[in-house]
Formats: C-alpha cells, sequence, structure tokens
C-alpha cells in the first residue's frame, strides 16, 4: 500500500478519533446526572432575581434542544472557541495559554532529560546485562517506578528545598513579579528556571525508571538477533555496532514511546503541580474542578490533552511508518 | 510455581506480597484500635455517650520517640524576665498582660529577684511581702495597705525549674469498674469526716452494669452536727513529667437513694503535692432518683474549673509531683439517709504521645491512631489493587479474544472504542467523574472507584491479546482443529486461553500496581472513599491537617513515611513477581539465559 496510503488511512483515522473526543467529551459534560454547570447555575437561583436565572441559563445555552447544543459544541470545538470562562468572564483561550507554556515547560524539561539519560543508561544497562550496575539500575527504576509520585515529590521539597534551601519548594515565579515584572529577557528565564527544578527533578525521577526498563529490554531483544553476531563477525568496531545496528532496530518501540510520551504530556503533570503548586494545565485542571466546576474550562483542557494525544499517536504512526518497512506493507 | 523461586527477584516479591495479605487479614488482630471508632472501652465511660473517651490527642508522637537522643527530656532552670509585673493593689490590678505570659509553667519560682529602675536589684523574700501567684504569673504584695505600684522600667527575674519530657498518654486507674474488694482497697483511700456516720465500703453489685461499685451510706441522724458530712475517695499518683499532659478528663457514675427526695454534692479534684494546691475539675449536685447518672468533668472546657486560666492541665501538672485525685460526696441534708453508689470512675491524663505510630489530627474528630489506619489501610488497597487488576484483566481477556478471533465488525468497533478511551486523559476524567459522583450521591464508595479504574484499565491489555490471538488464528493446530469440527467458543476456550495465559499472569502482576498508586494517587487529593481507612488517606489527612506549613514535613515524618513507603513496597513486589513471571513465561527471553 506504500507509505501514503498508510499515512492517509492514519489520518482519516485520527480524525475520526477527533470527532469521536468531542462527542465523548460533550457527553460527558452535558448529559451526565448532576451536571457541574447545571449544578451551579441552580445553586445561584436561590441567590439571584428569577430573570438573571433565567439569563444565565439562556447564555449557556441550557434552554436550547440537545442535539442543537452538540452541534454548536462540535463548531466550536473544531474552531477552537472555547467559549468564556464562568469564573473570571475572560475566554477561555487566554486563561489557558499561560499554564498551557508552563506546562510545556516544565513537561518538555522532564521528559527530555529524561529520554536522553533514560535512552543511554539503558543502553549500558543492557550492554552490561547481569553486572552489578545492571542489576542496581533495573532494581532502581523498578523502584523509581513503583513509588508514589507524590512521595518522590515530597522527598525532594524536604531535600531540596527545606534542608538546603537550594529551590523554592512551590509556586512559578517568584512573588516579587507579581507587581513589578522583570523586563530583561535572561532575568525572567534566570528566575523561572529555579522554580521548575523541583518539579522536573520529581517527574524526572518518576519517569526515568520506565524509560531504562523500555531501552533496556529493547536492546536485549536486538542484542541477540542473528545480524549483530555476523556484524562482529566482520570484525566493525563495537560502537558501529551498537549506533547503526542495535539502537537503529531497537528504537522502534523507543521513537513511538518518545511521541506518546509528548503526547501526554498535559493530563501527567497533574499531581506534580499540586504538589508543588506549579501553575501549569494541572493546576489549572484541579482548579476548574474544586470547589466549583468551571465547565467551559473543562471541556477545553479534554480537549486540548486529548487532541495532543491523537496528534502524538498521529506522529508516532508516521515515525513508525518511515522506520519500519514491514508496517507499510502489512 | 517452583520456577518463581528460583528467581531471587520474584522470591523477593511474592515473600513482601504474602506479608502485606497476612497483615490485611489478620487486621483487627495487629491492630490494636478500629480506626473507624478510635475511642477506648466503648460503654465502660457512659458519660461519653455511646462511644467512650477518645484513646489519645491529636497530633501525638510515637511512644517510642522518648528513646530518640536528640528529644529533649529533663529539667533545666531557666531565668525568665518579665516587665512591669503587676501588683495586686486591693481591688485594682494594673497589669501589662501581654509581656507577663510567656511561659505558663513558672509554677514553683526558686528565686525571685526584682530589678529597680533606679535602684540596685533586690531579691524579694518570697512569702513575706510578695508572693507568686502562678496562675496569673503576677507578684501579689501580701498585704495589700503597704501596697504600690511599681515604677516603669520595673522588671522582675524569675529562676524557676520547667522541663520538656514526652508525656505518656496515661489512665490513672485501671480498675476503674471496681471490680473486687482487694483491688479497690488496695488502690484507693477512703476517708469520711464522721466514721460512726457514714461508711464507705465497697459493694460487689450495684454497679453500672451490675459489676461492683462503691457504697457511700450516710445514716441520718437528727443530731446535726457541725461541719460538714462528707466522704472522699483518694487515689495518689506519681505524675513524673516535665511537661504538662495536652488535656485530662475526670469521669465518674453516680446513683443516690434516699428515703426521701434530697440531693447530695461530688466534687472532683486533683492535688499536687509540691504545689499543696488543690484544684478542682467539677462539682455536681445530684438528685436522688433510682438511675445511674454519669459525668464527665473535662479539662480546658469545663467552666467549673474557674480561676486556673484556659490552659489547667499547666497550671496543675507544670512539673513531676507526687499527685491525688479525689472525688469527694458531700451531704449537705443531714437528717435523712442517703446512699450513694458510685462507678466507672477515672481520670485519663492524655500526653503528647501515644501508639506505635503517634496520632493524626482528628479532621472528623476524634484522632485516630496512625499504626492501626495503616494495618486496616492494607486491606483496601490490596482489595482495591487485585481486584481492579483482575476485572479490568478478565475483561480485557473477553474482549481481546472475541475481537481477534471474530474479527471483522466487532473487532474494528472494540478497538476503536479502545483507541478513544486510551486517547482520553485519565486523570483530569477520574478527579472529574468522582467530582460529579460526589455531588450527585454525596459520597464516593470503594466499589465506584474499582469500577473506574476497571473500566479504563482493559484497552492495553485487550490489544496484547488480539494482536496474540491473530497469530495464533493462522497456526496449522487451529486449522486442524477446526476441521476436526470445533465451534468457535471450543477454539477459544481449549486452544487460544491456554497460549495467551502467560500473558494474563505477567499483566495481573503489572496491572495491580498501577491500580494500587492511581488508588492512592486519589485518595491523596481526597477523590477516595471517606469513609474507609486508605493509604492515600492518611497522607491526605496529613496535607488537610496543613502540618506541612505550621511545622514543616520533617517534625511528623511518622506519618508520612510508612503509608509511602508501604505503598512502594507493595508495588514492587508486584513488579518483582512480574518480572519474575516475564522472565519464566516468555520463551524468547527463556532461550538467553
Amino acid at each position: 500500500m506504500g507509505l501514503r496510503g498508510y499515512l492517509a488511512k492514519r489520518l482519516v483515522y485520527s480524525i475520526i478519533l477527533v470527532l469521536a473526543v468531542i462527542t465523548v467529551n460533550f457527553l460527558i459534560f452535558s448529559m451526565l446526572p448532576g451536571d457541574p454547570m447545571q449544578q451551579f447555575v441552580s445553586s445561584l437561583r436561590g441567590r439571584t432575581t428569577e430573570e438573571r436565572y433565567e439569563q444565565l441559563r439562556h447564555h449557556f445555552g441550557f434552554d436550547r434542544p440537545l442535539h442543537e447544543r452538540y452541534l454548536t459544541s462540535l463548531v466550536d470545538m473544531l474552531t477552537f472557541n472555547f467559549g468564556r470562562d464562568i469564573i473570571s468572564g475572560d475566554p477561555v483561550f487566554n486563561t489557558m495559554t499561560g499554564p498551557l507554556l508552563n506546562t510545556l515547560l516544565l513537561m518538555g524539561t522532564a521528559e527530555t532529560i529524561c529520554m536522553i539519560v533514560g535512552i543511554l543508561v539503558g543502553v549500558i544497562a543492557a550492554y552490561k546485562r547481569g553486572g552489578v550496575l545492571d542489576t542496581t539500575l533495573t532494581t532502581g527504576s523498578l523502584v523509581t517506578y513503583s513509588v508514589p509520585i507524590f512521595f518522590v515529590g515530597w522527598i525532594v521539597i524536604l531535600f531540596f528545598g527545606v534542608q538546603l534551601h537550594w529551590f523554592p519548594s512551590g509556586g512559578t515565579s517568584p512573588i516579587e513579579w507579581a507587581r513589578n515584572p522583570p523586563t530583561n529577557i535572561l532575568e525572567v528565564m534566570a528566575g523561572r528556571l529555579t522554580y521548575i527544578v523541583l518539579p522536573a527533578l520529581t517527574l524526572f525521577l518518576f519517569v526515568v525508571g520506565g524509560w531504562i526498563l523500555l531501552t533496556r529490554a529493547c536492546v536485549l531483544e536486538t542484542i541477540s538477533e542473528d545480524y549483530v553476531l555476523t556484524a562482529r563477525a566482520k570484525g566493525l568496531p563495537e560502537r558501529t555496532i551498537l549506533y547503526k545496528h542495535i539502537l537503529k532496530n531497537a528504537s522502534l518501540p523507543l521513537i513511538t514511546n518518545v511521541a506518546l510520551a509528548f503526547a501526554s504530556l498535559i493530563s501527567g503533570a497533574i499531581i506534580t503541580e499540586t504538589l508543588f503548586s506549579y501553575n501549569g494545565m494541572g493546576l489549572l485542571t484541579w482548579h476548574a474542578i474544586y470547589p466549583v466546576p468551571n465547565l467551559p474550562l473543562l471541556q477545553a483542557i479534554f480537549y486540548i490533552s486529548a487532541l495532543l494525544v491523537i496528534i502524538g499517536n498521529f506522529i508516532a504512526d508516521l515515525l513508525y511508518g518511515v522506520l519500519d518497512p514491514r508496517v507499510r506493507y502489512g | 510455581m517452583n520456577q518463581i523461586r528460583q528467581s531471587k527477584r520474584g522470591l523477593l516479591g511474592v515473600t513482601i506480597i504474602v506479608f502485606f495479605v497476612v497483615v490485611g487479614i489478620f487486621a483487627p488482630l495487629i491492630a490494636p484500635y478500629d480506626p473507624g471508632t478510635p475511642y477506648r472501652d466503648p460503654g465502660q465511660y457512659p458519660g461519653y455517650g455511646v462511644n467512650g473517651p477518645k484513646i489519645a490527642e491529636k497530633l501525638c508522637y510515637p511512644s517510642w520517640y522518648k528513646i530518640l537522643p536528640w528529644v529533649y527530656k529533663g529539667s533545666i532552670e531557666k531565668t525568665e524576665s518579665f516587665r512591669n509585673t503587676v501588683i495586686n493593689v486591693g481591688s485594682q490590678i494594673f497589669s501589662n498582660a501581654t509581656d507577663l505570659l510567656v511561659d505558663d509553667r513558672i509554677a514553683k519560682p526558686l528565686k525571685v529577684t526584682v530589678l529597680f529602675p533606679n535602684e540596685s536589684a533586690r531579691d524579694l523574700v518570697l512569702g513575706k511581702e510578695w508572693t507568686w501567684d502562678p496562675v496569673r504569673l503576677r507578684l501579689i504584695k501580701l498585704d495589700w495597705r503597704t501596697a504600690q505600684r511599681l515604677p516603669n522600667g520595673t522588671r522582675v527575674e524569675v529562676n524557676y525549674l520547667t522541663g520538656a519530657d514526652m508525656t505518656d498518654t496515661m489512665e490513672l486507674v485501671t480498675d476503674y469498674k471496681f471490680s473486687s474488694n482487694e483491688t479497690f482497697y488496695s488502690v484507693w483511700e477512703t476517708q469520711t469526716s464522721q466514721p460512726e456516720l457514714v461508711n464507705v465500703k465497697y459493694n460487689s453489685q450495684g454497679g453500672f452494669k451490675n459489676d461492683g461499685s462503691v457504697e457511700i451510706k450516710y445514716l441520718g441522724s437528727n443530731y446535726i452536727s457541725d461541719g460538714e458530712v462528707n466522704a472522699t475517695l483518694l487515689l495518689p499518683f506519681k505524675y513524673s513529667y516535665w511537661t504538662p499532659p495536652m488535656s485530662f478528663d475526670t469521669h465518674f457514675s453516680v446513683r443516690v437513694e434516699a428515703s426521701a427526695a434530697t440531693n447530695v454534692t461530688i466534687t472532683l479534684w486533683l492535688r499536687n503535692e509540691v504545689l499543696e494546691k488543690s484544684f478542682l475539675t467539677a462539682t455536681y449536685h445530684v438528685a436522688s432518683q433510682g438511675e445511674y447518672i454519669s459525668y464527665v468533668g473535662v479539662s480546658s472546657s469545663n467552666e467549673t474549673m474557674t480561676n486556673v486560666g484556659s490552659y489547667p492541665e499547666r497550671i496543675i501538672f507544670p512539673m513531676p509531683a507526687n499527685m491525688s485525685f479525689a472525688l469527694s460526696v458531700n451531704f449537705p441534708d443531714k437528717k435523712s439517709d442517703v446512699t450513694v453508689y458510685i462507678d466507672n470512675l477515672q481520670c485519663i491524663l492524655f500526653g503528647n504521645s501515644f501508639g506505635l505510630l503517634g496520632t493524626d489530627n482528628g479532621s472528623p474528630y476524634p484522632p485516630r491512631d496512625i499504626f492501626s489506619t495503616l494495618v486496616y489501610g492494607t486491606r483496601v488497597s490490596l482489595a482495591v489493587g487485585i481486584l481492579a487488576a483482575v476485572f479490568s484483566t478478565v475483561i480485557g481477556l473477553f474482549l481481546g479474544l472475541t475481537a481477534g478471533y471474530v474479527g471483522g465488525a466487532v473487532d474494528e468497533t472494540t478497538m476503536r472504542f479502545a483507541d478513544l478511551l486510551m486517547v482520553l486523559p485519565t486523570l483530569p476524567l477520574f478527579i472529574v467523574l468522582i467530582a460529579v459522583m460526589k455531588s450527585t450521591y454525596g459520597l464516593v464508595s470503594m466499589w465506584n472507584i474499582i469500577i473506574l479504574l476497571t473500566f479504563f484499565g482493559w484497552m492495553g491489555f485487550s490489544r496484547s491479546v488480539r494482536s496474540m490471538v491473530l497469530s495464533i488464528r493462522e497456526r496449522p493446530f487451529i486449522e486442524a482443529a477446526k476441521a476436526a469440527g470445533g465451534g468457535k467458543f471450543y477454539i477459544i476456550t481449549k486452544h487460544m486461553i491456554p497460549n495467551v495465559f502467560p500473558l494474563v499472569y505477567i499483566t495481573l502482576a503489572t496491572a495491580v500496581p498501577g491500580a494500587i498508586i492511581t488508588e492512592a494517587s486519589l485518595s491523596w487529593l481526597g477523590l477516595g472513599d471517606p469513609s474507609i481507612p486508605s493509604w492515600g488517606k492518611v497522607l491526605y489527612d496529613f496535607n488537610v491537617s496543613g502540618i506541612a506549613v505550621t511545622k514543616g514535613l520533617t517534625e511528623y515524618w511518622f506519618w508520612i513515611f510508612p503509608p509511602c513507603i508501604a505503598i512502594a513496597l507493595l508495588a514492587t513486589a508486584f513488579i518483582l513477581l512480574g518480572f519474575a513471571l516475564d522472565e519464566i513465561l516468555n520463551p524468547r527471553l527463556r532461550e538467553r539465559r
């Protein structure tokens, strides 16, 4: 079928998935019993006048029939018009841009370092299989993989934030910046960087174990293949074998994981961001649920997260298709 | 199974899992208190209501904190300096109260020095002209006629003994039930004002639960004697700590029988021999009637404890001392025969250390023992983890088999549905769904969480099963089975499932830690079932108590670390088991060994 056909098929599928996600989004947020939005509006019933109540209902569109609301929601989502925030009245898009960038900064840094370190360490561990280094690394990865993330976060805060006072243990930027933000871009970057270190370290410790184990497993699978033996018999230097033969062939699941990791950027950081009060998408989601559910914001966050995952999956499929010829013709 | 024993990691994993399962099963035997009802001796202290008193004060340290070397214990001599101390001039009190209450534990000053701004220092001779009021922490001139206001800038220095200690939580009396004659007389001292008229003895019947009580019989006489007629039960005890208890409770049950309608006055008090002061805890007027009435005399909230400030325990127990706890019955009506029955007499001192791991903040009051909560939480975590993993594996197996074998439209729809669920962000979705459930049904139960975890956990496994089924489907022996006349169901059960089962074991072993950690994370965020003790909930209580802000994370490390380590251990154990199973059951890995 060829690469183009394969990609076209995956693209169509992704678009269908996006539409399905929008539908599910609409179903969840409009049709669940105890719809938070309805509850919020109806909780105002006793507190505002009757006409204001009707106004609100009309404004949020609760008095329109279901299919009309669905179509409106469909069009809105596709055009990235997320409506207005309940609490602040700002367009949701504006509310989301700041935290989105913050999260991308945090998770991007953490994931990138994780990947680089994880892959390198995983390869070393696989190479020296059975040795002391391998066993310690594997056991260490297993432990960090299974320790709950808030524990890692607490220990990190305790150690670096409280005892050593190297880094602040919460927040996104220094408090003084609220009144007079610095204009020098380097100063801004340096200041923000100190607030990213601890959450990024927590995420890194939590995720790197998985990467090490995955890389190790993949490399071990290819290292016993026959062509590696042939390459060795040919007398190729070890490094060439490692990079050109082993890594290239073993890296398929790794690369798909890379794409998927970036895809789950937003949802993965909820606990870390709540723990560190870092003003990112995770904390935004949390604030959008308690104490009052902020429906348009929640819908938008869900949608963006799912969209990113779908895009990430598509990119993973793309890479897979380019790198592994078996897929295109399967 | 024998092969697991050969693998060291598998063995370690299985050992840890078995340990936790045993702890979970025998939780009521291992944990000293039920975290759902953290009360001591329900039914024995009817004055508190159905349940009885709380087991300890909130935020207690563990009992073994005493042996840690860096915890300060013992006495020191301190010198405290107070400015503008008050002189009690008759009924007028001049005070600058904010300077005074630096340390409420100055019970017995060793030396008081007054430093006047203009003259040199003068040591006051306590007891002669001046005296020290430990309650209001001020100097009082004994002869008010010669009292005068101290000039501005006067400083008073007080040398006193104080110290710090980890105080235990103790019940003063173990024989509160008055269960036998010998124990009664060995523990309690009795005193009466008129021995010939008032008789105190132990009565083996007539207690609150007919298990023994103290009977005080007064034979009324027409000869009205001067003075009070009373009887006292006295319990001497030794308070051996340099820190006062965090609070104390007193309790008694009383029944008054009389020939005519009359009443008696009952007083509870504590006496400190070092201070040579008696402190009233409560006074009650009890009318004669047939029933038992129970009373609780509580420390700081009892209005009848007047003149001791808002922290009476600091005034009553400032230092190690011989003390006594007493109950007095006073008969104001001297003419009639009155019999008073006393039962459930108890004084409980709540210290700042308790249990194996201390107590929590008691956000639904009363405070719970953290160790018991941890032990009972094992059940919850294991149950949720294993059930969620088993359910999702079963569903994944079923759907994967059907999709893989039947193929066609069923395959497409199932896999697309799985894709859709995998695309949605799980944690935000959980949070939203649970928040919605909470607002409609009021609470989230454990089963809701299990159902949620199952609903979002089957996708990965069904994919693996499906791909395995697809690869097995083309093998010759399946064709042979079909040729022999086997139907779909027969082939699936007899041929597919046995080949897929190694995958099932491995997936089960690796799905359980995911479920455990997700459940712990949800409880940590406060979204779990609030009525069941869970490890994540212990951490949620810690967050909610605000201790991390007020005292820092290190102060109560014994609260955070055990649940986190328990979660990590259990999850690691299952992962180790999964790895061992993977090594055993995965043929490709086996070849390389």
